[in-house]
């Protein structure tokens, strides 16, 4: 199933004309779409499921078979776009480790300090771990 | 007219920051991560208030000023509003600390706000409020249990680490505006940067 997800993020992305590396969409955006195509569904099918703890996923799946075909594509789309930022954000601490020695050691590590101090050096950091931060939305 | 065509379909709403009336004096333009980051950034080192002394303030305050609204002020009140914090509209069913599809793009703008490391690992309070219609102790428990609803979204759909976030429910006894305790600017999502 995460494979399944993960492959199809690398699929929408190899869609898009936009290089892969200024690809993932916040988790607003990704959750957007969920409420766009699923909304009616979710209304109908979903009446006692909270956005918490995956019940609305569940009840999606459970209900694949009246849910609407663009309901079905997306909220297996959307799982993958939230995939694809939650790895995206998790990756920067080791793709930005060179730059956060060479020009944030002095910064206090912890509660994104050594990020917000990237951030901030961003005209001289290295392209990989600006990138990195760019695909985490951390911009 | 925000609030007939709401009333009309049954919608329960906490709050209106955002208002989508042109004519609303602070209309505004559509929520982004960035207002809530800029709004919840900067936080004090230290904040000696906890979730469950403001949930058992709220509690006291109805068994103290027993009536249909309350009458005084909300202790504790002063020094959550010295706090950094944002106000947030997000729609539920009516009677119900289910969120509906047409808010859940706000929650996905929280959750992008508190992974930034502009507002990582820093602690937040999601404080519900109703307006003043209905039952005090019925609106201090439903107002709780939708911001757990708001929480559960944000620490499971979008991983934000569990510490950094308290839930509580105010019911009517905070009011934003008091001299309008039944006005649906009352109900509202409050998000308070309570420090590391």
């Amino acid at each position: 199933m995460r494979k399944l997800s993960i492959l199809i993020a690398a699929g929408i992305m190899a869609m898009s004309a936009i290089p892969v590396s200024a690809q993932t969409v916040g988790f607003a955006d990704a959750i957007k779409i969920l409420a766009n195509s699923c909304g009616k569904d979710i209304n109908t099918y979903c009446k006692k499921a909270n956005l918490g703890n995956n019940e609305i996923g569940l009840c999606l799946q459970e209900n694949q078979s009246k849910i609407s075909a663009q309901c079905n594509t997306d909220r297996v789309a959307v799982t993958a776009l939230l995939e694809a930022r939650f790895l995206a954000q998790a990756a920067v601490p080791e793709l930005c480790n060179r730059d956060i020695q060479q020009y944030c050691k002095l910064v206090k590590p912890g509660n994104g300090n050594q990020l917000r101090c990237i951030l901030k050096a961003q005209k001289v950091v290295s392209k990989k771990c600006n990138e990195a931060i760019d695909l985490a939305g951390f911009r | 007219m925000t609030s007939i065509s709401l009333r009309s379909t049954g919608l329960a709403v906490f709050a209106i920051a955002l208002c989508m009336s042109l004519s609303a004096p602070f209309a505004q333009t559509k929520l982004s991560r960035n207002e809530i980051i800029n709004s919840l950034q900067g936080a004090q080192q230290k904040v000696e208030i906890t979730a469950d002394q403001l949930r058992q303030a709220a509690a006291d305050q109805i068994k103290k000023y027993p009536g249909d609204n309350s009458t005084e002020v909300l202790p504790l009140a002063a020094k959550l509003a010295q706090l950094r914090q944002f106000n947030l509209e997000v729609t539920f069913d009516f009677n119900s600390s289910r969120i509906r599809p047409a808010s859940y793009e706000t929650v996905g703008l929280i959750a992008d706000a508190l992974h930034t490391p502009y507002l990582a690992g820093q602690r937040f309070f999601v404080v519900g409020h109703t307006d003043a219609k209905g039952d005090r102790m019925y609106n201090l428990e439903l107002s709780q249990r939708r911001a757990d609803a708001i929480r559960d979204a944000l620490i499971t759909t979008f991983r934000v680490p569990a510490g950094q976030l308290a839930a509580v429910g105010l019911g009517e006894e905070q009011l934003r505006d008091p001299a309008k305790p039944d006005s649906e600017v009352n109900r509202r999502v409050q998000l308070i940067n309570i420090g590391f």
